[in-house]
């Protein structure tokens, strides 16, 4: 277990300075974060189930100026080594403890919000240390405070994915027993449900006239067509 | 004097940190300071060093893709006035300021908005069917015109300087943001239905009834466009699929399916 938590930390930490900090080459989309946290827990196919189910879900929210969207890169590492860390300890590695694992993960992962309002307050100062740095001409010092605001974003990340599994840890193996056939008979449909929702919600804030339109169409094109491959 | 590629490098590499330091005050002010000192020392005088990088460490914000375009045609600035003096060249806080928010604006339409969400639906593509170089995938369609971006119009403004803008508005980013866009919103319409005739046909069940589930999208899309929380739509989802679920073997029986 505690393996599996470390190693979905160091990842959480990487991933979470690539979301605002450094490069941004986005390895901390949910697509990429959780299958790539799979892999390395030995589950690859869980991760990339969960990419699938969180990729879409905050998609349409840009990280715009100074809005912070909701951190879908902790929920999706987070929801990934929970699903295979419980599941080795429960002996269920399955599609509904997977589900359970990410519908307790989503909404504990809106704190990741309140967290990198913290971190983005907190290098507040920076700007005043540099300015007094630069006066003395310590250059090595200006560069260095720079740096010093990754240490916020990486600390933000990282709670944000303490408290998501410490949440997860809590709750999941008391209800899996009662949960696990309530959501026997629906997993499959959910499993579904999570990319479509996702997809109205770009369709419904996406800034392209006619987007329902061409969303229709290419909906109903494409799945006529592979009917009639089908026949 | 004119800056080497090797100091040019060096500032290239170092605005891949350009929001280390992000907050509200300055947001990327720090760190558009931290990626052009290696240039502004060699162009300066020790004693000048204080005002030049005062002027980089005021407030700038633009979109980190975009920010490459804007150091180059500042150093070539900073450039012409260590040479010529003052008085022959622009103010440079002016000029960052003019052009920091539309290429903002441009970078936020066509990198989020758009070649984010068109590179993650074909990359869901491959990993719905399993294959795990799904995340490969994405990563390789995604970074491709970014780093295109970063790359080639850092150069560029280090080349041009000022006239760097005639270049972004030439090209017309602004319209090649709308087509991927429609690009996105098309693939992801094709992904919709690849996700449901793959769920209908694994389960043995009729397709057609799986057309009925535009319905429903289109109902919670004008949900999130009146401005329901994703969350709440995923609860409210996920609550009538599970008491659906509870209840289908009745349905089914009364029904006789």
């Amino acid at each position: 277990m505690w393996f599996e938590l470390m190693i979905g930390g160091v990842l959480a930490l990487l991933c979470g300075l690539d979301r605002i900090a450094i490069l941004q080459i986005l390895i901390s989309r949910p697509i990429v974060a959780a299958p790539v946290a799979g892999i390395l827990l030995g589950e690859p196919q869980i991760g990339l189930q969960i990419g699938v189910m969180v990729e879409l879900l905050w998609l349409a929210r840009l990280p715009v100026g100074a809005a912070v969207p909701p951190d879908d890169t902790q929920v999706a590492i987070a929801a990934t080594v929970l699903s295979v860390a419980l599941g080795r300890q429960l002996e269920a590695v399955s599609i509904e403890l997977v589900l359970l694992c990410l519908l307790v993960a989503l909404p504990v992962g809106k704190i990741g919000q309140y967290f990198d309002h913290r971190a983005r307050n907190y290098n507040g100062h920076l700007p005043i240390e540099t300015e007094r740095a630069l006066a003395e001409g310590l250059w090595r010092r200006t560069q260095w405070l720079h740096l010093r605001g990754m240490l916020s974003f990486g600390a933000a990340s990282l709670l944000t994915y303490l408290i998501i599994v410490a949440v997860g840890l809590l709750i999941i193996p008391p209800a899996w027993p009662v949960l696990s056939t309530v959501f026997y008979p629906s997993a499959e449909l959910m499993q579904l449900a999570l990319p479509l929702v996702g997809v109205a919600v770009i369709l419904g804030t996406v800034n392209v006239s006619r987007s329902i339109t061409l969303f229709c169409a290419s909906f109903g094109m494409a799945f006529l067509l592979m009917w009639l491959v089908q026949q | 004097m004119k800056l080497g590629w090797q100091t040019r490098l060096h500032i290239w590499l170092r605005l891949m940190f350009l929001q280390a330091s992000w907050n509200y005050q300055r947001m990327q002010g720090l760190g558009f300071l931290f990626a052009l000192l290696p240039g502004l020392r060699k162009l300066y005088p020790e004693e000048e060093m204080h005002e030049v990088s005062l002027r980089h460490a005021g407030y700038f914000n633009t979109h980190p893709y975009l920010a490459p375009l804007v150091a180059g045609a500042v150093l070539k600035l900073e450039e012409e006035r260590a040479f010529h003096g003052e008085e022959r060249s622009i103010d440079i806080v002016d000029f960052k300021e003019i052009v920091a928010a539309p290429y903002a604006a441009i970078g936020d339409a066509l990198f989020w908005g758009g070649l984010r969400p068109l590179a993650a639906a074909i990359a869901l593509f491959f990993a719905i069917k399993g294959i795990i170089w799904a995340p490969l995938i994405f990563l390789l369609m995604y970074n491709l015109v970014p780093f295109w971006f970063r790359i080639v119009f850092f150069e560029y403004g280090y080349r041009h300087g000022i006239q760097s803008v005639d270049y972004i508005q030439e090209h017309n980013l602004a319209d090649w943001a709308i087509h991927i866009k429609e690009a996105a919103v098309v693939v992801l319409g094709g992904l919709c239905a690849f996700l449901v005739f793959s769920h209908l046909t694994e389960n043995q069940l009729p397709t057609w009834p799986g057309l009925l589930t535009l319905l429903p999208m289109v109902l919670l899309g004008l949900g999130a466009r009146k401005g329901l929380s994703t969350l709440l739509l995923i609860f409210v989802t996920c609550l009538t699929i599970i008491v659906f679920g509870l209840f289908w073997a009745d349905l089914a029986g009364f029904f006789k399916f």
